[in-house]
């Protein structure tokens, strides 16, 4: 019985681990069903999914505001000035 | 066929810098950074142009160096050690994996998508991940960096999967609560 109610009843670090997982890969069928319960009862890991999911998507979108790429004169003229020294050694 | 090494580089230099560059910033979004990786690369491929037999186009050949040199980096950072345990949970859950009071998700009353376009909270956001250790700052950014799934990532860069996500989760926990901390509850 107690072995029933550990796969059955996850801790909130487990199910958040399962969570973040979850994010990035396929949880097994045991791992779904595992998370599905404990959310069912879990109003605070409902959330954590919810705003993580929401911090993933802050993640991509951070990663495509634009860079702006700037003067690349600067750069090159030092590039090819560590070229000429390197070079010469 | 005489090639002067020296010329076709510094025309190269010219040419390619500008894509090189802006490849580098998307991989490791850091304009410092990309810049010295851009540079490396040129004192690499200065290095080895006795080797490009011109089997590829220059274009080509640069941009491989340039990968090779930014996956370095993510492996670097990712192996860093962190004064911090990377699997140290205890300030989030208690004893039996409970919530902590204080670190449990509340109510976060905002519609998502005009949250994400809202530049305040873009600033809080980027605060509370550039304060996260580098280590867990490059793991969670990772997905979008290299765009390969979590097991691709665990495999470029030799890393344990357990170890891999145990760091993405302690890294997301810390960067909810800082958001939380300082968007929401002000």
């Amino acid at each position: 019985m107690k072995k029933l109610m550990n796969i059955l009843f996850l801790s909130c670090l487990k199910a958040s681990a399962l969570i973040e997982k979850k994010l990035h890969v396929r949880l097994t069928f045991q791992e779904r069903l595992q998370l599905k319960m404990h959310k069912m009862m879990c109003e605070a890991c409902t959330r954590y999914e919810q705003q993580s999911i929401l911090l993933e998507n802050g993640l991509a979108s951070q990663h495509k505001r634009i860079h702006d790429l700037g003067d690349l004169d600067q750069l090159k003229a030092i590039i090819a000035k560590k070229l000429g020294e390197q070079s010469t050694k | 066929m005489e090639f002067s090494s020296t010329v076709s580089l510094t025309q190269w230099i010219e040419i390619y810098s500008k894509d090189l560059f802006s490849w580098a910033l998307y991989k490791v979004s850091d304009r410092e950074l990309a810049a010295d990786l851009v540079q490396d690369t040129f004192l690499a491929a200065a290095e080895k142009l006795e080797g490009y037999k011109g089997d590829s186009s220059p274009k080509t050949w640069l941009f491989s160096i340039l990968n090779h040199k930014i996956i370095d980096i993510y492996r670097k950072k990712v192996n860093q050690t962190v004064s911090l345990e990377d699997q140290n949970f205890s300030g989030y859950f208690d004893a039996d994996g409970n919530w902590l009071k204080d670190k449990r998700p509340s109510a976060w009353h905002e519609d998502e998508g005009q949250l994400l376009d809202n530049n305040d909270f873009q600033e809080v956001f980027d605060r509370c991940l550039e304060a996260l250790p580098e280590k867990w700052n490059i793991c969670v950014k990772l997905k979008y960096l290299s765009e390969k799934n979590g097991d691709e990532i665990c495999q470029e860069l030799d890393i344990a999967p357990t170890n891999f996500w145990q760091i993405v989760h302690r890294a997301k926990l810390q960067l909810r609560d800082c958001i939380e901390k300082n968007w929401f509850q002000k």
